[in-house]
Formats: structure tokens, C-alpha cells, sequence
């Protein structure tokens, strides 16, 4: 029987480049059908976009590890019979070094950029209440709120088992519901009345921690109307699992605008009560129990 | 002929009847009016279990627990009518957010309070809100907008005094909705919620709706 020819180092590359490249397309056709329900506000689209990317990227890197240890293993594992011994150790091989360390560099520094880019640019755009970076060009049009070219102030309180919401620019009404007008820049300031709680708009894409004594500040602009639900994300307590809300709401400034007025109503009585508004609160009295 | 043309009529409204009789009972079988049957609850509020005066529990483990008594495990008809009747016995603590001290969800966003004011005197009457300070412990059911404050027991009231507090709210679908206090009422545990706040049967409790 003739004895097949040794694989050259091209062959090896042939075999091992083509199963790379197919698993990198199909690993990014898969990417492209995940769609994360994060993009109701401008921050949460980006996010959204910057995540696609980075595992654009990600793929081909662990694909291209998988094929070759695969590979590897196939091929060149030891036959029954065959001696244990260590393979030849290599030496040189410059240029393969300064690509895999430029390449490796190359990407790690892309995505070092694009994550802290996306951070910076969407806190810094919304500090200044910039409405052209903050409103999405897609971002619906609302009523008459949206021209007061501010973000809007909403302090988020939480306390086992529940978050109320408190807006400083409309007389400090608290709420225990929250609805947002579209395409207005929103400052969160989030805050706990006992433990760590963590303030969760899945559809927003915000979560910040709510702290007793702390003002957790970030910044979200609504994009789309529709509803939203709110969880704690941090183990808070028995009741922690039913510390949720699905009825937040993205609505039109005009339907903000008449919603705020109705709670203001509804909870004129219990407001003369409130404490004044404060970044955070050490409420009393607490005759007994602490 | 005619046979076979009988019979063909009379499969067509065979067919037909079991169709219409199909989709009758689909209808008659969807979800009534809100106000369905009306259901009583009757609770009690004390400072610590052994001081219980309706519904004793003398083998309880935590006999020093504040509790709701007898039981905070409550099943009740879905869309229905609840009234409650709370005989709260316990001091006030205060609440941590004054703004649980407004009546929310009840019919008439209101609760109707027998009590003893700080002169001794009885009194009654319908209450919208409560002085947040004054507040003993909460009944509330978040899931379905109840909220209601109980006002704690007057310092100058008789011993053994109790303020007695009605309301009425309505439930919806069938499921197990969470209730509880939102007064730190849990004397001596961190921020006042530990212990009895953190256990069912206390001042934990659900609300089985079925």
C-alpha cells in the first residue's frame, strides 16, 4: 500500500482556515438574529449596537481558538504505537509573533475605545441636556414638555419591597408608577430608604444601584413609546422576586403631561407630608425598631 | 335520492349545531363581571405574638415577633369582593416613606378607623391618609394598588385598647400576590427590617387568589 504524503505547513493552514471562516460566518449570522429588547431609550439602542459589534469581533477570535485545538487534537495526537516524546521545540517565527501581538493589541484596543466611547459619549451628551445627540433622528415627537430643552428630574426611591418615584420639577409628587415622555433626556437619581436595592428598566437598558444616603445619578432618553418593566436586581430580602412593575410607561409629552397633573391630584393630600425633596433621605421619625 | 339528500341536510346541521354549541359554551364560559363574591377578612395586628387577645399562638417560636395574627396566608375568591376588618393593637412606629401614609386602591381610596384619639376619647371616622408618624404598620398588596396605613394605638389610650379599621378592595385574576408592611416595624433587627418582616406568618403574607 502507498504511503500517503506528509502535510505540508499550507495544507495544515487550508485545513484549518476554512472551517475558521465558515464557523465566523455562521457564528455572525447567528449574532444578527439576536436582538436585544434594550432600545427603548437612545442609551440602551447603543448599547445594544456596541454589545452587536463587540461580538462581531469576539467571534472570529473563538472560533479561530476552537479549530485550532480541535485541530490539534485530531491530527496531531499520538498514534497507538507511536513513542511519547515532546515535539521539537521552535524557535524564531518573528513574524507569526508580531502579527498575533499586533492583531491581539489591535482588536483588545477597538474594543477598549468603543466600550468607553459609548459610556462617555452618552453620559456627557446628556449632562449638558444636549438634544441633538441625546434625541434619536427615529425618537417620536412629543408634546409640549420636550421643548423645555432640560432633562427632566426623576428621583427613584426604593424601599422593601417597592420603588416610588419622586419628579422635583413638578412640586416633588411621588409616584408609584413611572411614565416618561419620548425624546426628552431623563436624569435618574436613584436612591434607598434601607438596604441596597438595584433600579432594573430592562427595556430602557439603565440599572444603577439604589443605596440609602447615596444619589445614583444617570442619564436615559425614551425613543420609543410603549411600556416597560422595572425589577430589582439585587438580592434584597423575602420579598426581593416581587419587587417588580410592569407598568412603566414611554408616552407622548402631552400624555405626560396629563398624567403628572393627575398624580399631583391624586397625592396632593399625602405630598403636605413628604419631606422636602433631597438627593437622598434619612426619613424619621422610627420610634422603635431600628 | 331523497334519502341521501336528508341525510346531507341533516349532517350540515348537525355540523352546524355542534358548532354553534361549541362557541355558546366558549362564551358562557368567559370571565364574568368584576364584582364577583364578596369575602370577609378578618385580621389582627399585635407588638408581639404572646400579646395576642383574638387568636392566640402559644407554641409560636417567636413569641416576641410582631405579627399579624391569625394567619398571613389568605385565600380568597378571584374577582371578588374582599372586606377587611383589621383590629390593630400595636403602637406607632412611623413610617420610613411618609408617603405609604395615603389610603390607595380601596373603594373610595378610603378605610373607615374606630380609634382613641390622644385625649382618651372614642372616636370614628373615614380616613383618606394617616399622619405618616402615627402609623403602626401598613396592610398593602402592591400588585393590586392596596396600600393601607393603620394608625397605631394612641400612647394615652387604655391598656388593651384597640383600633379597629375596615376596608374593601377587589381582586382580580387568580394568582398568589405577595402582601405586606411597609412600616420597619421588626423592633430590634437592622433598619427594622429583619426577622418578622423577613418571614411569612408575621408580617409577611400572600394573598392566594383562586
Amino acid at each position: 500500500m502507498a504511503q500517503r504524503p506528509a502535510l505540508t505547513s499550507r495544507d495544515h493552514s487550508i485545513r484549518i482556515v476554512i472551517p475558521w471562516v465558515v464557523l465566523t460566518v455562521i457564528g455572525w449570522i447567528v449574532a444578527a438574529q439576536i436582538h436585544l429588547p434594550i432600545d427603548q431609550s437612545v442609551q440602551g439602542a447603543d448599547q445594544a449596537k456596541t454589545l452587536f459589534i463587540m461580538t462581531a469581533l469576539a467571534i472570529p477570535v473563538f472560533t479561530g481558538v476552537v479549530v485550532l485545538v480541535l485541530y490539534s487534537a485530531i491530527f496531531f495526537r499520538r498514534r497507538a504505537g507511536e513513542p511519547l516524546y515532546d515535539g521539537p521545540p521552535v524557535y524564531g517565527g518573528a513574524r507569526l509573533q508580531l502579527t498575533w501581538i499586533v492583531v491581539s493589541f489591535v482588536l483588545v484596543l477597538v474594543l477598549a475605545v468603543l466600550g468607553i466611547t459609548t459610556l462617555v459619549s452618552s453620559q456627557a451628551a446628556q449632562a449638558v441636556g444636549a438634544s441633538g445627540r441625546a434625541i434619536g433622528a427615529e425618537a417620536e415627537t412629543g408634546g409640549a414638555i420636550k421643548e423645555t430643552n432640560k432633562e427632566l428630574q426623576v428621583q427613584v426611591i426604593a424601599q422593601q419591597w417597592y420603588f416610588t418615584y419622586r419628579f422635583p420639577d413638578y412640586g416633588g409628587v411621588e409616584t408609584t408608577h413611572l411614565e416618561l415622555p419620548v425624546g426628552v433626556p431623563v436624569e435618574f437619581h436613584v436612591t434607598s430608604l434601607d438596604i441596597v436595592h438595584s433600579w432594573w428598566a430592562y427595556e430602557l437598558g439603565v440599572k444603577a444601584d439604589a443605596n440609602p444616603g447615596v444619589d445614583n445619578q444617570f442619564h436615559a432618553t425614551p425613543q420609543r413609546t410603549g411600556s416597560f418593566t422595572v425589577r430589582c436586581a439585587e438580592l434584597c430580602g423575602i420579598w426581593h422576586g416581587e419587587m417588580a412593575d410592569t407598568e412603566g410607561r414611554v408616552v407622548s409629552g402631552s400624555d405626560f403631561n396629563s398624567w403628572i397633573k393627575q398624580q399631583q391630584a391624586t397625592f396632593a393630600e399625602i405630598g403636605k407630608s413628604l419631606p422636602s425633596y433631597a438627593p437622598s433621605y434619612f426619613p424619621e421619625p422610627l420610634t422603635k425598631g431600628t | 335520492m331523497v334519502g341521501r339528500l336528508a341525510w346531507v341536510v341533516g349532517s350540515v346541521v348537525a355540523v352546524i349545531l355542534v358548532v354553534v354549541a361549541f362557541l355558546g359554551a366558549f362564551v358562557l364560559r368567559a370571565p364574568g363581571p368584576l364584582q364577583g363574591p364578596t369575602t370577609n377578612i378578618h385580621l389582627e395586628t399585635v407588638a408581639a405574638v404572646n400579646q395576642a387577645v383574638e387568636w392566640a399562638r402559644p407554641n409560636d417560636p417567636h413569641p416576641d415577633w410582631v405579627s399579624y395574627l391569625p394567619t398571613t396566608i389568605l385565600r380568597v375568591p378571584a374577582n371578588a369582593t374582599i372586606n377587611v376588618t383589621i383590629d390593630q393593637e400595636d403602637g406607632a412606629t412611623g413610617l420610613r416613606n411618609p408617603f405609604w401614609g395615603q389610603v390607595q386602591g380601596t373603594d373610595g381610596n378610603k378605610m373607615h378607623v374606630k380609634y382613641t384619639d390622644d385625649n382618651g376619647n372614642q372616636q370614628e371616622a373615614d380616613m383618606t391618609s394617616i399622619d405618616p408618624t402615627r402609623a403602626a404598620h401598613t396592610f398593602a398588596v402592591p400588585d393590586l394598588g392596596v396600600f393601607v396605613p393603620l394608625l397605631g394605638v394612641s400612647d394615652n389610650a387604655a391598656p388593651g385598647a384597640t383600633n379597629v379599621i375596615t376596608f374593601t378592595f377587589h381582586t382580580k385574576g387568580k394568582g398568589i400576590y405577595h402582601w405586606q408592611c411597609f412600616v420597619p416595624c421588626a423592633a430590634g433587627t437592622v433598619f427594622g427590617n429583619g426577622g418578622p418582616m423577613q418571614t411569612l406568618g408575621y408580617m409577611a403574607g400572600q394573598l392566594i387568589v383562586e
